[in-house]
């Protein structure tokens, strides 16, 4: 569980301090997804990043499990850290590593008793004949497969999504939500996604926070389309977008 | 014209031995300098990057010491630096002139300031990403330097040094003025000194030919390991 209890964040901008985030209570279940929705600047990356600690609260605290992540040593915050899964927008892949070598990273930095191998992990995401190419070889879509491979070989309790299909186009971004439901579906871990674009959290979330200027409006049950995603070749969704009226 | 050029040829067999020995001075002041660079630039152009503003090791007083001393070294006139260093190297060496190894403590700090900066420069072109990456894994300090930064870098850590090397080459040729030899030195003695120009130029296109094989094998290596 996740929870977020009266924090705020402020940044030291030079003439005066930016407010990022103020008075959010918020808690997230275990096994949940989790969406939170907003324009650019709405601070929903800040609040993202208190989880695992990238960012610490102005005031206020935030815990996961139970463990107040604000107030940590480095060493426990270490150990926090390793417990969390977390992917990007820009995938933020190592570029001189192979795709085997960049999913295995975490590995090598700290033992997980329960981690799973590189050609299972692979195998999820459907990349398993890519294990020795290197990510300038593989499309956009298949960068955020590794980058999901990589999130999942520690089997974390919480993934983190920061705007994991903002940097791909609408097909793409499909495929990545299918294979987060399925991480879901297979794994039970929290997960919780950062985004602009509304159909991901329709898709994928039980529950969403709407933000604002720093501040959650409102947080919603999502009502998810029951119809299956409906996944159209790009040049029929091209005709039927350009030639609607 | 082919009595000139056999004459040439035999001027050229004449001070050969000359020249190979001072080609080994240069050598000798070149090990010592790319030694330093790697051994004691690289740290220190981690440090450089690692404890600047807005990175999570940021340390002002400690960046800003190996700052002064990076541009302090490198704003001398290499030439006042050897001079400087006189007292110094006479101190701990016993002799400070005639001898390649005596001539190669100046060479050993400018090469650590010079490539230091370099590697300074190489790692603040990783992307910010990249370290974040490294933060959300939990990965201490070292794991950041050894596991992702140099990763990163090492293509253009490679064609950094080759740079770098380059202009030890450079300072290595004044070494002459305390003693020190190395082939620039035999260049300004034989060409400027003696006027024999055709063994001057002679010299001149050796110190060229170095220096397109460091730029070569730079170059070629930093491509190999570049998989951007």
């Amino acid at each position: 569980m996740i929870e977020f209890n009266q924090v705020d964040k402020m940044f030291d901008e030079k003439d005066k301090p930016l407010i990022a985030l103020s008075d959010i209570t918020l808690s997230i279940h275990k096994g949940e997804t989790f969406g939170v929705v907003g324009e650019s600047g709405a601070g929903k990356s800040t609040l993202l990043r208190l989880i695992n600690a990238l960012e610490k609260p102005t005031n206020g605290s935030v815990s996961v499990n139970g463990i107040d992540v604000s107030n940590l040593s480095k060493k426990k915050l270490r150990q926090a850290q390793k417990q969390i899964g977390m992917i990007f927008q820009q995938f933020n892949l190592l570029n001189n590593k192979t795709v085997g070598e960049n999913v295995h990273l975490p590995l090598e930095l700290h033992d997980y008793p329960a981690a799973l191998t590189t050609d299972e992990v692979l195998r999820f995401v459907g990349l398993e004949d890519k294990k020795d190419s290197y990510p300038s070889q593989l499309s956009g879509g298949q960068k955020q497969r590794v980058g999901i491979a990589r999130a999942l070989i520690t089997r974390p309790d919480i993934l983190l999504c920061d705007e994991p299909t903002s940097a791909l186009d609408q097909n793409t971004t499909e495929e990545i939500v299918e294979v987060l439901k399925k991480v879901h579906r297979e794994f039970k871990m929290t997960i919780v996604v950062v985004t602009h674009e509304l159909p991901v959290i329709k898709e994928l979330c039980e529950r969403a926070a709407i933000m604002e200027q720093g501040e959650i409006r409102k947080v919603i049950t999502v009502k998810r389309s029951t119809e299956q995603a409906n996944v159209k070749p790009y040049h029929e969704r091209a005709i039927e977008v350009l030639t609607d009226d | 014209m082919t009595e000139a050029l056999r004459l040439y040829i035999d001027r050229v067999i004449e001070f050969m031995p000359r020249m190979l020995e001072s080609l080994g001075e240069t050598g000798i002041m070149l090990f010592f300098a790319m030694l330093a660079a790697i051994l004691a630039g690289i740290p220190v152009g981690t440090l450089l990057y690692l404890t600047s503003e807005g990175q999570p090791t940021e340390n002002r007083p400690l960046n800003r010491i190996i700052n002064a001393f990076v541009n302090i070294i490198r704003s001398f006139p290499f030439l006042l630096l050897v001079v400087a260093m006189q007292p110094f190297i006479r101190q701990v060496y016993g002799r400070a002139t005639g001898d390649p190894i005596a001539a190669s403590f100046p060479m050993v700090v400018i090469a650590i300031a010079l490539y230091a900066r370099f590697v300074e420069q190489s790692l603040n072109e990783i992307p910010r990403g990249i370290l974040e990456t490294a933060q959300s894994m939990g990965a201490t300090t070292w794991q950041l330097v050894w596991k992702f930064l140099y990763v990163e870098a090492r293509s253009s850590l490679v064609i950094g040094f080759a740079t770098a090397t380059i202009s030890f080459v450079s300072y290595s040729t004044i070494m002459g003025v305390v003693g020190g030899g190395g082939i620039g030195d035999f260049a300004i003695r034989y060409g400027y000194q003696r006027y024999e120009t055709d063994i001057m130029y002679t010299a001149i296109v050796l110190i060229i030919i170095l220096v397109e094989i460091f730029q070569w094998l730079g170059l070629k290596l930093a491509k190999k390991l570049d998989k951007r």
